[in-house]
């Protein structure tokens, strides 16, 4: 009977304190940790199309389609299939491709989740944090080139 | 003036009434003015159908609003507040949304029964109201069997939880249905044989009399009097009608019959839409029959300083449901083998015993 | 470590000699596999072989059978280890030709064997003489072909229309004499905590028999896995076995077989912060266990849910600063970690001593709303017996071995990381029963509270230039041809193992997942038989499975 008070006395102990753990969630906009993986935010001018990003991803969530002449034409992601790795934006050399803060995406389809270079462009930063300089001082740490010849797959 | 003669009507009605308080149809009958069979009938209804929609509103207020609150209160959120103030339209969108839904009817139901028994729970609560007296002269009937007339169309519950579990034709509304009556016939012997105590008290069946005989003082503590609540007379036999009423209600830590964990929602599982609103409602109107009754037995009824008599029942009443909502977040469901001994084994006993003792000291001191 | 009560003898056989000459006869061929000697047997002597091992050897826990096909043959390999010293292992092969697969099975020496030579039959095709219910375990009953077999069609239909096969669901569960009830419980039922299925016997509400249905989550991760390349591609998917927050835990499983795979080296400074991130994965874990575990026992979401997720939820906050996602980190990589710790590292540390400052008042609520309380204790105490000799026949780890009183835990036992340098305990209770499995995971959260402070103090004082977070890897691995291992690390669930095959390309030939929830789920009926409904799912509460796990 002790036990079972003490364990009423506990719940009534936070319901009269009055503090709330739960945010009323739109209007307080919860904040993200600056390494937090979001959507992807691509840059058609940082890029060079060297198909690392589609080469590494794990489950052939980004398509890159080129012409004859090896141009960039298409750039897609899939991001409702994306797992949120964060492999495309740390083998990518130049910064085309990073992972911003926004998780809000919504859509009607799944179809409408396969963003093209325009879309992905559009993305816009959550909160205004360019995710680049939060990461940055890590950038470099994590590449190996291992003993022996660099080997650039 | 024809108020004036409404006004004279309605006190000579009054020094019409032999004993105990006016009863509502009665005030009803000597507003509308008049005699006869036709008039008692329509003020017994118009009295009953006001009764009934206090009842509802509170229902309503509890179910889709206060329920989350007070849950939420307890477990550190803040739940519904987008909807109006304090989100107390969400009542509406409630409304609204369990109504809209599509009413599935499962294949080989037992017809006439899967939709009688949403109906039967709600009734038997609204029923045991027509004699509880809720104080400001609302008050339906006061038969002189009063505490049985509760106890029985309570326990009628019971009959539309195994309709709705043997209709249902599925397995977790059978075991549902067994569960429940396993739990009503262990609980509501050691719930009757309690309230048997209180009658001992008071000496009497008609509720009205078991509200007179408490507002004696019991002690005086510094100019302070305390009334003769049978809670504060003998609070042991409280106790055990606070633990046999939420089982015989079937709130933690004795709900056993929906189990969400175990048998999925009990005897409700196949229910939908309008329907299940019915069991809603009856449940939650069967937590506020049990805070009526034991406000009317412990508590004494309405009585209460400032406030008049229907607040004070009210408050008494939510201040039971606020304890079951308590009960619900700290305490763990019992087994139903667990549940059966202490009904038969513990309950059982200590009521008797209660009973005993209560006979033996009243004997004495009368 | 001072145990070795249990073994039957003091001279048991320590080298790969000994266990030779004591397999004797039966032995065809010796292997060398990197975590342990391989045996090669005559698939007609596996009980044979397998009773002496336990019996006369003391290698009392079957950690996992591996199967697979090569060109020329199948294979099964049981990896043996001792609940005493999980470091000495013992690989059994046992071959099937390929025309004929059929290898005896090993169920009547170690029953978790039933489980895993099901899922070797479904996965790849061997089949088991003697095995008493040789059916398909995470794949439907009507599928066509075994998918990691290496002839399998992809493009052929799959499942074929029921009218073809037997229909599963037809099959007439009612007695007429009897006076039993059968009951699905689940796929969709509150209490499962996924897609998982029991098909229980019923007399009254008392439970006759139970028997679970898995793989309505099965999600091909071993393929998947064997798609991907070792340096990058198989990192994100450990996060997604065990997905309740355990990810990291499952990322140290792959990390530590394919570094020891490949020779890789991790800097101690990434161990260190490894090693602090699978603890935080653990207390995150456990909350959610417990929380979950008085979920089923309350019947309500009510207090001590939101409290456990309350907690779980500050946890993850760490976590994301930490690694950048919440539940699905992807951290690890092999040779280190992605990041070293957040800048500014002065406000990580302050955060996380805040949390662990908490914690043991927050642990104080638990034990007033669930451990001391008298009906929970009625309710649990007793209840789901599992002893400890059945356990280990089930190969049940983790807190479920724990609760059952058997001393075993992968990070003192099997030391990998950093764990060897600190100071902790491993929990121990000899209830067998849901209590105990309760109270394991609570004190558990302690000690990793315990390890987590002292992480904390580590990576504090290491100096600026020594805090190299990832040593040299080439970003392409090969490890050799035939090269194989199996190992494991302490997950939130138990021993949570991973066998790799290499072939000399840059993806593993053949990934193997050995899950602790899918051992520990097979001694629900063991807890459960003759319970009633409410202490069937209190069992299964204290299980803490996770069907992402069971499934994968």
């Amino acid at each position: 009977m002790i036990g079972i008070l003490k364990s009423m006395a506990v719940t009534m102990k936070h319901a009269l304190d009055g503090k709330t753990f739960t945010v009323e969630y739109p209007d307080v906009a919860p904040e993200v940790s600056p390494r937090f993986r979001g959507v992807h935010k691509f840059s058609q001018e940082r890029c060079i199309w060297c198909r690392q990003c589609e080469n590494v991803c794990p489950n052939d969530t980004i398509q890159i389609v080129m012409d004859d002449q090896r141009n960039g034409e298409q750039y897609n992601l899939h991001i409702g299939q994306c797992i949120y790795c964060r492999l495309c934006e740390e083998v990518c050399p130049v910064d085309a491709i990073l992972l911003t803060q926004n998780f809000e995406f919504t859509a009607d389809t799944k179809d409408e989740f396969v963003y093209n270079k325009e879309q992905l462009k559009n993305v816009p930063w959550y909160k205004g944090i360019d995710p680049l300089a939060s990461r940055n001082p890590d950038r470099g740490a994590w590449v190996g080139e291992g003993e022996g010849e660099v080997d650039y797959q | 003036m024809v108020g004036g003669v409404f006004l004279q009507q309605t006190t000579t009605a009054n020094a019409s009434a032999t004993t105990g308080p006016t009863l509502l149809p009665e005030t009803i009958a000597g507003v509308l003015g008049g005699n006869g069979i036709l008039v008692d009938v329509v003020s017994g209804f118009i009295a009953a159908f006001i009764v009934a929609n206090i009842m509802l509103v509170m229902t309503a207020v509890a179910g889709p609003w206060a329920k989350r609150k007070i849950t939420a209160a307890f477990t550190d959120r803040i739940a519904v507040n987008r909807v109006g103030p304090f989100g107390l339209l969400i009542i509406v969108a409630d409304a609204v949304r369990l109504l809209s839904k599509e009413l599935v009817v499962p294949d080989d139901v037992d017809r006439p029964a899967w939709d009688l028994a949403p109906i039967v729970l709600p009734f038997s609560a609204l029923l045991g109201f027509a004699v509880i007296p809720m104080g400001s002269g609302l008050q339906l009937a006061d038969p002189e069997t009063g505490l049985a007339f509760v106890f029985a169309v309570a326990s009628i519950a019971s009959i539309g939880l195994v309709m709705a579990g043997y209709a249902s034709n599925n397995k977790y509304s059978l075991l549902g249905a067994l569960r429940s009556i396993a739990q009503n016939i262990a609980y509501e012997i050691p719930l009757v044989i309690t309230a048997a105590s209180v009658v001992i008290f008071a000496g009497t069946l008609q509720m009205s009399e078991i509200v007179a005989a408490q507002t004696e003082t019991f002690v005086s503590v510094a100019g302070v009097s305390i009334p003769q609540w049978y809670a504060f007379v003998n609070p042991f036999a409280f106790v055990l009608f606070l633990i046999a009423n939420m089982a015989e209600i079937g709130r933690n830590p004795f709900d056993i019959p929906e189990a969400p964990t175990e048998i999925v929602a009990g005897y409700q599982t196949e229910y939908s839409s309008v329907y299940f609103v019915l069991f809603y409602l009856g449940e939650f109107i069967h937590i506020f029959l049990g805070g009526a009754i034991m406000a009317t037995l412990f508590l004494g009824g309405p009585a209460g300083p400032v406030l008049p008599g229907f607040v004070w029942f009210v408050i008494k009443i939510w201040a039971f449901f606020l304890f079951t909502q308590w009960a619900r977040s700290a305490v763990p469901r019992v087994r139903i083998d667990q549940l059966i001994e202490i009904g038969w084994k513990g309950m059982l006993v200590l009521s008797f015993a209660n009973l005993v003792l209560t006979a033996i000291i009243v004997g004495v001191i009368a | 470590m001072s145990k070795g009560e249990s073994l039957p003898e003091t001279t048991e056989p320590t080298t790969a000699d000994d266990v030779a000459a004591l397999i004797g006869d039966d032995l065809l061929d010796r292997e060398e596999h990197v975590n342990a000697p391989g045996f090669v047997i005559r698939p007609d002597s596996v009980q044979d072989v397998l009773f002496r091992l336990r019996d006369e050897a003391g290698y009392d826990h079957l950690s996992c059978v591996s199967a697979q096909e090569y060109e020329d043959r199948y294979e099964s390999i049981y990896h043996l280890k001792k609940f005493d010293d999980p470091t000495d292992e013992v690989s059994v092969v046992v071959p099937a030709a390929k025309d004929d697969p059929v290898s005896e099975s090993a169920e009547p020496v170690f029953r978790t064997a039933d489980w895993h030579e099901r899922e070797a039959y479904d996965l790849v095709g061997i089949e088991y003489d003697d095995h008493p219910d040789l059916r398909r375990i995470l794949l439907p009953e009507t599928w066509q072909g075994h998918p990691l077999g290496l002839d399998y069609d992809q493009d052929r239909p799959q499942i074929v229309p029921l009218r073809e096969h037997a229909n599963p669901l037809q099959e007439d569960h009612e007695d007429d004499d009897g006076d039993t009830m059968f009951l699905n419980i689940g796929p969709h039922h509150p209490a499962t905590h996924g897609v998982l299925h029991l098909e229980t016997v019923l007399d009254g509400e008392q439970v006759i028999d139970v028997e679970s249905d898995i793989g309505y989550l099965h999600r091909c991760e071993e393929q998947m896995a064997q798609q991907g390349t070792y340096r990058y591609q198989i990192m994100p998917y450990p996060d997604r076995w065990d997905y309740i927050s355990a990810g990291l835990l499952n990322e140290y499983a792959y990390a530590r077989a394919a570094e020891d795979l490949a020779d890789i080296d991790v800097p101690e400074y990434a161990q260190v912060i490894r090693t602090m991130g699978a603890e935080m994965c653990r207390i995150a874990s456990h909350m959610l266990a417990v929380g979950t575990f008085a979920l089923d026992v309350y019947g309500d979401f009510t207090a001590i849910f939101m409290y456990a997720i309350r907690d779980r939820e500050k946890m993850q906050d760490l976590l994301e600063d930490l690694t950048g996602q919440r539940l699905m980190f992807n951290y690890f990589r092999l040779g280190g970690v992605v990041w070293d710790l957040p800048e500014p590292r002065e406000e990580f540390f302050e955060k996380v001593r805040d949390f662990l400052d908490e914690l043991p008042e927050a642990l104080e609520e638990y034990h007033d709303l669930i451990s001391t309380n008298e009906i929970l204790q009625v309710r649990t105490v007793g209840t789901g017996v599992l002893p400890p000799d059945v356990a280990k026949s089930y190969g049940a780890t983790g807190p479920v071995a724990r609760g059952s009183g058997i001393d075993y835990d992968l990070r003192r036992d099997d030391p990998y990381g950093y764990y060897d340098e600190l100071d902790w305990d491993v929990c121990v209770e000899d209830g067998c029963d849901n209590y105990s499995r309760l109270l394991v995971r609570l004190r558990e959260v302690e000690e990793s509270a315990k390890i987590i402070e002292q992480c904390i103090d580590l990576l504090e004082d290491w100096p600026e230039d020594e805090r190299t977070i990832q040593s040299n890897v080439p970003r392409t691995l090969r490890p050799e041809d035939d090269k194989e291992i199996y190992r494991a690390v302490e997950g939130a669930k138990g021993e949570l193992g991973i066998y790799m095959r290499a072939d000399g390309t840059d993806k593993p030939a053949r990934f193997k997942i050995r899950s602790p929830c899918f051992s520990n789920l097979q001694t629900l009926p063991e807890m459960s038989n003759g319970e009633y409904v409410p202490d069937l799912i209190a069992a299964l509460g204290s299980l803490d499975i996770v069907l992402g796990e069971v499934d994968r």
